[in-house]
């Protein structure tokens, strides 16, 4: 469980580093701001990530770097504090190299969202890095840190670590704090922990979680019993995958049996409705959360404003890209007095619903295997999947959302030279599970790095 | 004629030291945006956390008002911009408050003991202010996070005067709670007021929200402004918009306030942030311990218990602090009709002159009850205890070590008071033989120079037994 070599030495290394970390960076765009130069400390300390530099997706806060959440309307703010789990990692002995670009504040599987900056992914730039922890997952597949921290609200961690063929966590909602996390949908969003070594995933886990004043919803992890992982589910109705990730699916079925664990079928008779209960949960928080973006305190404001109502009109308009209008739109929608029930209310039964699903599967298995995402990376402005598609494509991430379980999405194979993920999903608190699960699949599938990706420069 | 009818929602600032949902302080009169923080700005990222203490308060006030109390409580979110509101949206309680259908008594300014139901009592948090600075609007956020209790009540006043009894009530009450300091003038509580007017027997009429009353009796007179405005309205077959009027306390009438066309939608949902509240056993204890007699309660008792007048009960029961001080100092002497008649008159001088306030003055409700013991046991007489009253604040010392120290003890004897008077009768021969000669007029300068001479601390109904035995 420790660090890859190379970087605990990343000090003395910075001259072999930043070439080779500048010629990635032009070719993937993966930070909105890259301070390799000037972040490390002097002396990096003895905690267990020591001298670890690390990327943030850019909506969670660092002190003094900024917290643009790849929107026009806060591209000239500077985080005045430090979220709780940036703290944590940095007490840790690990230091921030610069904030990773994303959808614009989160909203977005493809990370093209950004109103800030274009990421590409390292293994095809023709293609996109997945989102919309896109930039996270692209700057740890090209080895330009070892690890990064995403925030997952529907799948924001899993389904770029997929697409960029990286260890892609969630954990458990509450685990990790939210403090510092820029909200888009309160419930269902966590930090998340992107790495190319499952040791690392855990080892920065392990620093991270934990209860927290600034988040009442936060808490201690509660441990579960500890005995291995045998019996793993599958859904038995697999529908609407792309044959390559159906391809990677079924081998990855093999080695688990191969493994000696049992597969269960299973059904989630909810889980067709999974995805839009989701996005009314997630667009109705979003319309509230991002409210506060009027452009009077912080953030983006016109020059002249008649009035209040015109100032934040304008300030709003110009400030916001497309998709987060639509979504804020479509939250204020769903949350229309006397309209509530029909949506808002609904979409929180669903989720009931779907826990109780979940639970069920988790009476008969230690875990839910799935795909991350029923594609591989597609190619930038793709028409072969529109927005509508990219969001019900969501359905096998949002579901641990919705049920706030913990999930990981691990490198599982390529298919014509793009990785492809799978995912395993654990009852709450079963993060152990995962990592015990990906680990032993990771000894029949080693991780394969990104073509063109190296730790040449710290030998 | 017409029944009016009268709705309030009350806002207090709760007393605690530090905001609703962060850690700044909660103070007034700071320069403006001091005491913000991310959390209170509403930065990107910050997280709310409830204040236990603001909780507590609100429990306890809940409770006095003798509201169904919640045993599961959480926040909600009402969404709507406002350039003061950092987050454009208030942490409320709409869905479960803290305190439902409650009910309190009030004495009405003719006495009669009136009731109130309370609709509900929940938390919230207050949003900034803004001040208006030529063409420009600065906003101050000090006050953004302030943790706020709102207690609607249900439109059961009739009257402006009612309005203003209960309202002067409940900021005694809100101050017997220790919850807040209820002052209207400097914001910490406020009212917003609901009035209609209807036919007796009719069903409710149409209602006009009144802004803007920073005092009780702007309330009352906008109660009785809107009263007669309606009523003319209704008279001339006209209908009452339903509105929200402004107090113009220069011109004492309520003004109609630019209002947006349709009603806003608050669009309500629970707030995610902050899970629900389940009180447990530790909590209700405290929010019991915290009860106390009401005002209005402690009035009645004082009242029955003392033998006070009306006017007397409601000087005592005005604060907690004066009830209490009053209460002690009434037991230990044994005569509280005294002690009110000290509190209310010489005391208050006292005060007065020092610039004190009971509080902070020298006078402990032990030492009145001394004075007054020392009175009705006949050790000194009234000149003497309020010569003593006087140096209890001039010296802060105890009144009946003043009077051993200066010698005030009234002369009670005659072994003390028979040289004096063979003094005063040798020295006016005269006036004796006048007097033993029927002119009992002159009785009184022989009285005068008696007391004169033992500086008046004689016992008067000694100098007078005396006096007759001589003659």
């Amino acid at each position: 469980m420790s660090a890859p070599t190379g970087w605990k030495q990343f000090q003395n290394k910075k001259e072999t580093y930043l070439p080779y970390a500048r010629t990635w960076e032009k070719r993937i765009g993966s930070f909105l701001t890259f301070r390799p130069e000037t972040s490390a400390p002097a002396d990096p300390g003895t905690g267990p990530l020591a001298g670890l530099p690390f990327g943030v997706k850019d909506n969670i806060a660092v002190e003094g770097f900024p917290l643009t959440c790849g929107s026009k309307m806060l591209a000239e703010v500077v985080s005045p504090y430090d979220a709780t789990v940036v703290a944590r990692i940095k007490a840790a002995g690990a230091f921030v190299v610069g904030k990773t670009n994303l959808d614009e504040f989160g909203m977005g599987s493809s990370t093209d969202n950004s109103a800030l900056g274009k990421t590409h992914n390292p293994w095809d730039v023709t293609r996109v890095a997945g989102g919309s922890s896109g930039g996270s997952a692209a700057s740890v597949a090209a080895g330009l840190v070892p690890f990064a921290l995403g925030t997952d609200t529907g799948g924001s961690v899993r389904q770029p670590a997929s697409f960029c063929g990286v260890y892609g966590f969630k954990p458990t909602y509450g685990v990790m704090s939210r403090y510092g996390l820029t909200a888009y949908a309160s419930s269902l969003e966590t930090p998340g922990i992107l790495a190319l070594d499952l040791g690392l995933v855990q080892s920065v886990f392990q620093v991270a979680q934990g209860r927290d004043i600034h988040d009442q919803t936060s808490l201690d992890p509660v441990a579960l019993d500890a005995k291995p992982v045998k019996k793993i589910a599958v859904l038995a109705d697999l529908a609407d995958l792309d044959p390559g990730v159906k391809a990677v699916y079924e081998q990855t079925l093999e080695h688990l049996k191969a493994l000696g664990y049992q597969i269960v079928p299973v059904t989630l008779p909810t889980l067709e409705y999974a995805v839009p209960a989701y996005y009314t949960i997630a667009t109705a928080e979003a319309s509230a959360n991002l409210a506060r973006f009027n452009g009077i305190r912080y953030g983006h404001r016109p020059v002249y404003a008649e009035n209040h109502e015109h100032l934040v009109r304008q300030a709003r308009t110009a400030g916001f890209g497309d998709e987060v209008k639509t979504r804020i739109m479509v939250g204020t929608y769903v949350l229309r007095s006397g309209f509530q029930d029909q949506f808002y209310t609904k979409a929180q039964k669903v989720r009931t619903l779907i826990r109780h699903d979940l639970q069920k599967v988790f009476d008969q298995a230690d875990l839910l295997l799935s795909p991350t995402f029923p594609v591989p990376a597609f190619v930038h402005g793709d028409k072969t999947m529109n927005d509508f598609q990219q969001k019900l494509a969501d359905k096998f991430t949002v579901t641990a959302n919705l049920a706030g379980v913990p999930a990981l999405s691990f490198p599982a194979g390529l298919v014509g030279g793009l990785p492809v993920g799978m995912q395993f999903t654990a009852p709450a608190f079963g993060e152990a599970r995962l990592f015990e699960a990906a680990a032993a699949f990771a000894t029949r599938v080693p991780v394969v790095a990104c073509p063109g990706s190296s730790l040449e420069w710290s030998k | 004629m017409y029944q009016t009818v009268v709705g309030l929602e009350i806002h207090i600032h709760l007393n605690t030291k530090t905001k609703a949902f962060c850690g700044c302080k909660a103070e007034f009169g700071d320069e403006p945006n001091t005491n913000v923080c991310p959390v209170c700005l509403g930065y990107p990222g910050v997280l709310p956390v409830l204040n236990a203490e603001a909780l507590s308060q609100a429990y306890t006030v809940a409770r006095a008002l003798g509201c169904e109390l919640s045993q599961r409580t959480f926040f909600d979110r009402k969404n709507y911009f406002y350039p003061d509101m950092p987050k454009n949206y208030q942490i409320t309680q709409f869905h479960d408050p803290v305190g439902v259908n409650g009910k309190i008594e009030f004495q009405a300014p003719d006495g009669t003991i009136k009731s109130l139901r309370i609709h509900d009592v929940h938390l919230e948090e207050d949003a900034g202010k803004m001040i208006h600075a030529g063409d420009m609007t600065l906003c101050d956020y000090n006050r953004a996070g302030y943790s706020l209790l709102e207690i609607v009540t249900e439109p059961d006043l009739t009257s402006g005067e009612d309005a203003e009894a209960f309202l002067l009530s409940f900021q005694r009450m809100v101050r017997y709670l220790g919850v807040s300091d209820g002052n209207m003038d400097e914001g910490s509580m406020k009212c917003d007021t609901n009035v209609s007017i209807r036919k007796a027997g009719e069903g409710l009429g149409t209602k006009v929200e009144i802004k803007n009353l920073n005092s009780t009796r702007f309330i009352k007179k906008a109660i009785e402004f809107e009263t007669k405005r309606q009523a003319t309205a209704l008279d001339g077959q006209q209908r009452v918009v339903q509105e929200t009027r402004l107090w113009n306390e220069n011109r004492d009438v309520t003004e109609s306030m630019r209002t947006k066309e349709g009603s806003l939608d608050y669009r309500y949902f629970p707030e995610p942030d902050i899970p629900p509240f389940l009180p447990d056993a530790e909590f209700w204890k405290a929010v019991e311990a915290r009860q106390v007699e009401l005002p209005l309660a402690r009035r009645q008792r004082l009242v029955a218990a003392f033998g006070l007048s009306r006017e007397q009960g409601d000087f005592v029961a005005e604060s907690r602090f004066l009830a209490d001080f009053f209460e002690e100092a009434a037991k230990v002497s044994g005569n509280g009709l005294a002690i009110a008649n000290w509190l209310m008159g010489d005391v208050q001088k006292e005060l007065n002159h020092f610039g004190l306030t009971l509080e902070a003055s020298p006078l402990t409700a032990i030492r009145l009850a001394e004075l007054q013991k020392l009175l009705d046991s006949g050790r000194i007489h009234i000149k003497i205890a309020k010569q003593l009253l006087d140096a209890v604040f001039e010296e802060d010392k105890d009144p009946e070590a003043v009077m051993k120290e200066k010698g005030l003890e009234a002369i009670t004897t005659e072994e003390q008071l028979g040289p004096i008077f063979d003094a005063v009768f040798a020295k006016h021969p005269a006036v004796v033989e006048a007097i033993q000669a029927g002119d009992v007029r002159q009785k009184g300068f022989l009285v005068g120079q008696v007391m004169q001479a033992t500086g008046g601390r004689a016992a008067p109904a000694l100098v007078n037994a005396l006096l007759a035995k001589r003659l």
